[in-house]
């Protein structure tokens, strides 16, 4: 079915007649010369009578075809199509959890989208989420409701990929309208049908929180976390932090509309913290919001009894290390300085060697490529001394070497194992101020992890908290005027745009040929008229 | 857009034009000089000293040559005519009409080699030649003269002359008051005009001593390469004909032109005027020559 979007151009079709007034004076006819006209006399041609109407230039027909094309383009024809496969995207962002009445955006939404496939009769329906365009989630079942409502908000939602816009297919789109950019779809496509789930306007929710040790005190947590107003009014809402031991902090923030807050505060070191919002509201998922510390935990190291008093001072030092007793089982690393045989060394070990008078370095230091370049600490030859001669074997990785003799070596095998022969104990060593990063970059291979300047972060992106629609359906793609995508609070039922195709594209690719072909016309007509005026004569 | 220039009129070579003059020779004697006894060429009006008979006086005409005493008697000027000498003098004119440009001024090129041709041939033999070329007045003249230097002036007059390609009118009639004494004129030209320019000639005939017409036409005139409605022009007057051209059409128009031919013809007849219709598609030699036979046999 043929629909016009703005039918008042349409009265530019008034001007059609005015054309064909226009080309009342007949035909051009071509001047010919003639060395005289007595030859002629026979053919010339009879001239209207009086009151007779000559024949207007057949031109005018292009001419107004044009005119009335361009005018219906104007009207933004829009024909209805009918296909009986759909594929309708779904926007499963976390906003998509905006309770909405009886269920959240997204069971509301689905369930809209069943019953207009139900009613329009069609025969298949994919499912797709806009997280995860890639995989099919089925027909739209209970099962495919269900999935979709565990894992909205894991992923962050784009734009179907165009690959996966196949034109045998209609494409739906289920969205609350709060992420733009959802609207914007490869090379210039658009939803044939827009389902808008809005009716929720205010929400405030937790976008990011982010930990680090304090530096000063490696007992406690430096937390920062923001707060998102993602509605339409001002929000103020309650910060609780609590960790395994209770509330360590509270505070309360005004923000404006589409404004953030950022809260700091200073927590003791915990294996979790837990933020939430009071009082919270119809987005419950951002309300809180719970983040795993362990990574900035301290870990114990095994120290051996005969390391040197500068070795184990350093590692007493690290703000990541805690020494443990040489016995101990629950640590993480081992610092063997030669009490500890081989075989018991099943987890990650440093392990120091001496089994000779400590000797100058036979040449001077060279870091192996396997460290990267910022990793690297920039060693005075002077100060360091060689306790030992370390073999390596092919397998190994030599990380730090004087001439040709290896000085920090990690072992190949299962529990790493790194191994040194610098003389972590002299005094020239005590005194370098390179001793606690050297321990730093050891310790940092042995356990793998970054030591230093570590943070725990969860962030949810600024389009999480989002719930008031950022984009109207009046100017998306693929929607129609009407159905404003800005509704009241007190509307709950999603809103549908119509389906349907632009029809305003190939009437103006028409009239440009057209136009194409009168230029054409016009400019042949010129070249013969200048022809004729420039040389009578052929 | 068509700036077409048109190509300066190519003259016959030299050997062509002695060839015709030799041809032309005996048929543009006057009065050929021959042994005691054996003068038997036809005695002609022209410029001498032997009378010949009378006339009514024309405008033009040199005072004293007129009798007196048969202008009393009769009471009206009448003037004395002479027998032709050897020598004559001959006056070309040249049409330099509009018309004579259509169709990439074939036809004036031809008229300008029959031109040459001629003047070439009358002056090898002596006698005094002067080209006239015409239009709506006198476009431009080579005063007679004698001599083959005299020819290269006129050669260089002719490469020099082309027809305006709109615009310009055949008037002959402009010619007659340039023509002074007894001469003979020799007109080129395609006498697409009203009536033919039979007023004009006969006008004409009075002012000279003879009188040669040669229609220039060209079959190409007739035929249009358009078809369909058109609006034809009139180079000459720019007057506007819509027309429908067809297939028949061109039939028409050479029907017509034949039968303006006709009428010129006919005209000429009567008035003792030689006259030939060349086709340009005929050499220009075999035309001319059958025209100088055609001529003195008429004589």
């Amino acid at each position: 079915m043929l629909t016009l979007v703005t039918p008042a151009w349409l009265f530019g079709l008034l001007l059609l007649p005015v054309i064909r007034w226009l080309h009342r004076g007949g035909q051009h006819r071509r001047a010919v010369p003639v060395s005289s006209l007595a030859l002629w006399r026979g053919s010339v041609a009879s001239t209207p009578a009086a009151g007779e109407r000559r024949p207007p230039d057949p031109a005018w027909r292009r001419r107004a075809l044009v005119t009335a094309l361009i005018f219906l383009a104007l009207a933004e024809p829009r024909l209805s199509v009918d296909r009986s496969r759909v594929t309708l995207w779904v926007d499963d962002s976390l906003s998509m959890q905006t309770r909405e009445g009886q269920g959240t955006r997204l069971v509301e939404g689905l369930a809209r989208a069943r019953q207009l496939t139900s009613d329009a009769g069609f025969a298949e329906v994919e499912v797709r989420s806009l997280g995860d365009p890639w995989r099919s989630l089925g027909a739209l079942g209970e099962t495919t409701v269900a999935d979709l409502s565990a894992s909205a908000g894991n992923r962050e939602p784009t734009p179907p990929p165009a690959a996966l816009l196949r034109a045998d297919a209609l494409h739906w789109l289920l969205t609350d309208g709060a992420d733009a950019a959802l609207f914007d779809w490869p090379g210039g496509r658009r939803p044939d049908r827009v389902i808008v789930v809005a009716s929720t306007l205010r929400n405030a929710g937790l976008e990011r929180i982010s930990a680090r040790r304090d530096p000063s005190d490696p007992g406690r947590i430096d937390l920062l976390v923001k707060l998102t107003n993602g509605g339409v009014e001002v929000e103020t809402r309650e910060v609780v932090i609590t960790t395994d031991s209770g509330e360590v902090a509270r505070s309360t923030h005004r923000i404006e509309t589409k404004a953030s807050a950022l809260v700091n505060a200073s927590i003791p070191a915990s294996a979790r913290v837990a933020v939430r919002l009071e009082p919270g509201d119809a987005l419950a998922a951002d309300d809180a919001i719970d983040l795993d510390l362990a990574p900035l935990r301290r870990r114990r190291v095994a120290i051996d009894s005969k390391c040197p008093a500068p070795l184990v001072a350093a590692v007493a030092a690290h703000p990541a290390l805690r020494l443990a007793a040489e016995n101990a089982t629950d640590v993480e690393a081992v610092l063997d300085c030669g009490s500890r045989g081989p075989a018991a060394n099943t987890s990650a070990t440093l392990r120091v060697l001496a089994d000779r008078f400590p000797t100058r370095l036979p040449g001077p230091l060279k870091w192996s490529p396997t460290v990267a370049e910022s990793r690297r600490i920039l060693l005075d030859d002077e100060p360091w001394l060689s306790a030992a001669r370390i073999d390596a074997r092919p397998e190994d990785v030599v990380l730090l070497a004087a001439g040709d003799e290896p000085l920090i070596l990690s072992r190949a095998g299962n529990a790493k194992l790194l191994e040194t022969s610098l003389d972590l104990g002299s005094m020239g060593a005590s005194r370098s101020a390179d001793l606690p990063l050297l321990v730093n970059l050891m310790f940092e291979r042995v356990l793998g992890v970054e030591l230093l300047d570590s943070i725990a972060m969860l962030d949810r992106g600024s389009a999480s908290v989002m719930v008031a629609p950022a984009h109207s359906p009046n100017a998306a793609p693929g929607a129609v005027p009407g159905s404003s995508a800005v509704s009241s609070s007190n509307e709950s039922r999603p809103r549908v745009s119509p389906m349907s195709r632009d029809g305003a594209w190939p009437l103006l690719a028409i009239a440009l040929l057209l136009l194409v072909w009168e230029i054409v016309a016009l400019g042949r007509q010129w070249i013969r008229l200048n022809r004729n005026a420039g040389s009578v004569v052929e | 857009m068509a700036t077409s220039t048109l190509i300066p009129a190519e003259l016959p070579s030299e050997p062509e034009l002695q060839s015709f003059a030799s041809a032309a020779a005996q048929l543009l004697i006057e009065r050929q000089p021959r042994l005691p006894g054996s003068r038997t060429v036809s005695r002609r009006a022209g410029v001498g000293l032997q009378h010949f008979d009378h006339r009514d006086y024309a405008p033009g005409d040199e005072v004293r040559h007129i009798d007196w005493r048969q202008t009393a008697r009769r009471r009206q000027p009448i003037v004395r005519r002479f027998e032709s000498e050897s020598v004559a003098d001959w006056t070309l004119l040249l049409d330099a009409s509009s018309s004579m440009a259509v169709q990439g001024a074939a036809k004036w090129q031809s008229a300008v080699r029959i031109a040459a041709a001629m003047s070439y041939a009358l002056l090898q033999l002596g006698h005094r030649v002067g080209v006239m070329a015409f239009g709506a007045r006198v476009l431009a003249e080579c005063p007679r003269g004698r001599g083959q230097h005299h020819y290269a002036a006129i050669a260089r007059l002719l490469r020099s002359l082309q027809p305006t390609r709109s615009g310009e009118r055949s008037e002959l009639g402009v010619c007659a008051p340039h023509l002074h004494g007894a001469t003979t004129v020799f007109t080129l030209s395609d006498f697409l005009a009203s009536d033919e320019m039979r007023r004009d000639l006969g006008a004409m005939v009075q002012r000279c001593a003879a009188l040669h017409v040669m229609q220039v036409s060209d079959a190409a005139e007739t035929r249009l390469r358009q078809v369909g409605d058109l609006d034809l022009v009139d180079v000459e007057t720019s007057a506007r004909m819509p027309a429908h051209v067809g297939e028949g059409t061109g039939v028409q128009a050479a029907v017509e032109r034949a039968a303006m031919t006709a009428r010129l013809r006919s005209f000429c007849a009567r008035s003792g005027v030689a006259f030939t219709d060349w086709d340009i598609a005929t050499p220009w030699q075999q035309t001319l020559l059958r025209h100088l036979v055609q001529a003195r046999s008429n004589c």
